[in-house]
């Protein structure tokens, strides 16, 4: 029997195999594989939708997705910050079409049906002459909520209700360390709107580059070095590539300069009374931080490089939307320390922009690649053998047995340790193991 | 002309000369851009260019701008949009080699004096065709350019651009094509 007649999940049993490095090439753009990503990880596993700083006034509320669903992430009347499906309970019309806004409540264009910004359902035009003289029931018609929580500023939602799957910190488990390091270190904000622009590629293919590929770093953004912009390979080797479990995964670069640190000296203090030593520490010696949170929050602060004197790096937190086997959305934002000094804010977001962000000379090179795997994959839908890809790199590499942060890390970037785990989580998740 | 005729220009406006070089001036370096001369498109700029691209986002009527200066597509100086032409220069600039095929159209040229005696400012609608690879698909890039043109020893250059792009989600792949 080909592979063509058989059930797609009992073609990813057979066929994906990360603890050997093997993963099949169809799983990058295939629609059954797809339905179950759907329903099975965007469906019930924990997904990033919004920063705190974002919400910060009662009503504030902001238009996100969870997979190709469309939520309102919203700080209500009482404070609390709550993440409802963006569709009314009388006929499923969007309750909102802009981006954010600051509202008591939502009113839906289609009949009028009126929700509280904490939820409720709060009455529709002509109630009591269109329903029984009671008016409708309350309960039954609050809004769709999913369940919400925030880690590092970072607000996180599951339709998992309470009680099942895990919360929040255990979901992000030893990742929490490293995003202490990035999200936590300071209190951050988002720079305005996200950057968001469709890019015909898997949602997958950027994930699981942020999370474990340091290697094409010197392949695919080889200009770097063509112009002088850093010497040999080492602005990609040299450093640790971490496991973090979950499915969570990042590398960092480091450095040894003296003095030390490339963050501003201004917010030390802050940095020192966020992080224990060994974050401090390691916050110290970075030169780069790439990672992704499973499944499709990516984060990064860029290679630092010399700008007027100064070295700066520009942090960008990205999200991955899936919108269907072969397409995506891309959703980027710049994050900064709130009280950063002017130009460490300034030359951010001009790194930021100028590297990582939708006319960033890193992203478009990427964005060439992930396409084309993409178009690529569409051909195993009608071939007769399995086309295996090779994830083997640092497969036998002993991880170090004293560094202080947590998770399975290696010495130096290179190696493909958190794609495979990536795909572990991933198969797991699809085929419903150890539910 | 006798005065109180309604074809009196105001003293403000910008004579028809002007207007015709620096319309000639936007569709030569449109040209440029197609042709991909990008070491002679950038030495039409000032050094102390401005180049930036404001991301845009939905809003209902009423509830703020929708064009959003804090977050940028491109929020760029002369250095930096040097270092872009120097990588599209190498043999590794793999978004556009092989390259995309542009097209670019100007019209609707609005024109007005200053900011600086020696400048003028040229208000144009912009359709950028872009289209890769061989599926038979295109990208079209519609915004508006703000243009700060000086004059220079003679000669024109571009000191600040602004483009405001007609999309929230971009419809192309990446903004690997200036604008």
């Amino acid at each position: 029997m080909t592979h063509v007649a058989i059930n797609v999940e009992e073609r990813l049993r057979e066929s994906v195999r990360p603890e050997t490095g093997e993963i099949p090439l169809f799983v990058y753009a295939d629609p059954e594989v797809y339905k179950l990503e759907l329903e099975r990880i965007f469906g019930r596993v924990w997904l990033f939708v919004a920063h705190e700083s974002e919400l910060e006034e009662e009503g504030a509320f902001v238009v996100r997705q969870m997979g190709e669903q469309s939520v309102i992430v919203a700080r209500g009347d009482d404070g609390e910050i709550r993440v409802f499906l963006n569709a009314c309970r009388h006929r499923g019309m969007k309750l909102t079409c802009e981006d954010r806004g600051v509202t008591s409540y939502w009113r839906c264009p289609y009949h009028g049906f009126t929700f509280a910004n904490h939820g409720n359902f709060m009455g529709t035009p002509f109630e009591r002459a269109a329903y029984p003289p009671d008016g409708l029931d309350r309960d039954r018609l609050r809004l769709i909520e999913a369940r919400c929580d925030s880690y590092a500023g970072l607000i996180f939602a599951t339709w998992t209700p309470e009680g099942e799957g895990p919360s929040l910190p255990d979901f992000l488990g030893d990742m929490r360390w490293y995003l202490d390091i990035f999200a936590g270190r300071a209190q951050m904000e988002l720079v305005g709107e996200a950057q968001r622009w469709v890019v015909p590629s898997s949602w997958r293919l950027p994930a699981e580059n942020f999370a474990s590929d340091a290697y094409h770093t010197a392949t695919a953004h080889a200009f770097l070095s063509r112009l002088g912009l850093v010497r040999g390979v080492d602005f990609g080797k040299a450093g640790y590539h971490v496991d973090a479990g979950g499915g969570h995964g990042l590398g960092m670069g480091v450095h040894d300069d003296d003095p030390g640190s490339y963050f501003p000296e201004e917010l030390e203090a802050e940095y020192r009374a966020r992080l224990d030593d060994d974050q401090l520490a390691l916050l110290h010696r970075i030169k780069n931080f790439h990672g992704n949170v499973f499944p499709n929050l990516s984060f990064l602060i860029p290679n630092f490089i010399p700008v007027g004197g100064r070295l700066v790096t520009g942090m960008m937190l990205r999200v991955w939307q899936p919108m269907g086997p072969d397409k995506m959305q891309a959703w980027s934002w710049f994050l900064v320390e709130k009280d950063a000094p002017d130009w460490w804010k300034t030359l951010g977001r001009r790194m930021y922009v100028q590297t990582f962000s939708s006319g960033g000379m890193f992203d478009q090179d990427d964005t060439e690649v992930w396409e084309a795997q993409t178009a690529v994959a569409v051909s195993a839908r009608s071939r007769s053998d399995e086309v295996m890809l090779d994830y083997t790199m640092g497969l036998d590499a002993t991880p170090l047995p004293d560094f202080p942060g947590p998770g399975t890390v290696y010495d130096g970037k290179f190696s493909e340790a958190a794609g495979r785990s990536y795909y572990r989580a991933w198969l797991d998740l699809l085929l419903e193991e150890g539910r | 002309m006798s005065a109180g005729s309604i074809w009196v220009l105001p003293a403000e406006a910008v004579s028809p000369a002007a207007r015709l070089a620096a319309e000639d001036f936007l569709v030569a370096e449109a040209a440029l851009l197609d042709e991909r001369r990008f070491d002679e498109w950038i030495q039409l700029f000032t050094e102390d260019l401005e180049y930036v691209v404001p991301v845009r986002t939905i809003r209902r009527n009423g509830n703020g701008s929708d064009v959003d200066w804090e977050s940028r597509h491109y929020d760029d100086d002369y250095a930096s949009m040097s270092l872009r032409v120097r990588r599209l220069g190498t043999d590794v600039a793999w978004s556009e080699d092989p390259p995309s095929f542009t097209r670019r159209v100007l019209g609707n040229f609005r024109y007005a004096p200053g900011p600086a005696a020696t400048e003028l400012t040229v208000k144009t609608n912009l359709l950028l065709f872009r289209s890769r690879g061989t599926t038979g698909e295109h990208d079209l890039i519609a915004g508006e350019r703000t243009d700060v043109l000086r004059l220079v020893e003679g000669e024109l250059k571009i000191a600040k651009r602004h483009v405001v792009l007609d999309q929230a989600m971009l419809g192309t792949k990446n903004l690997g094509v200036f604008l």
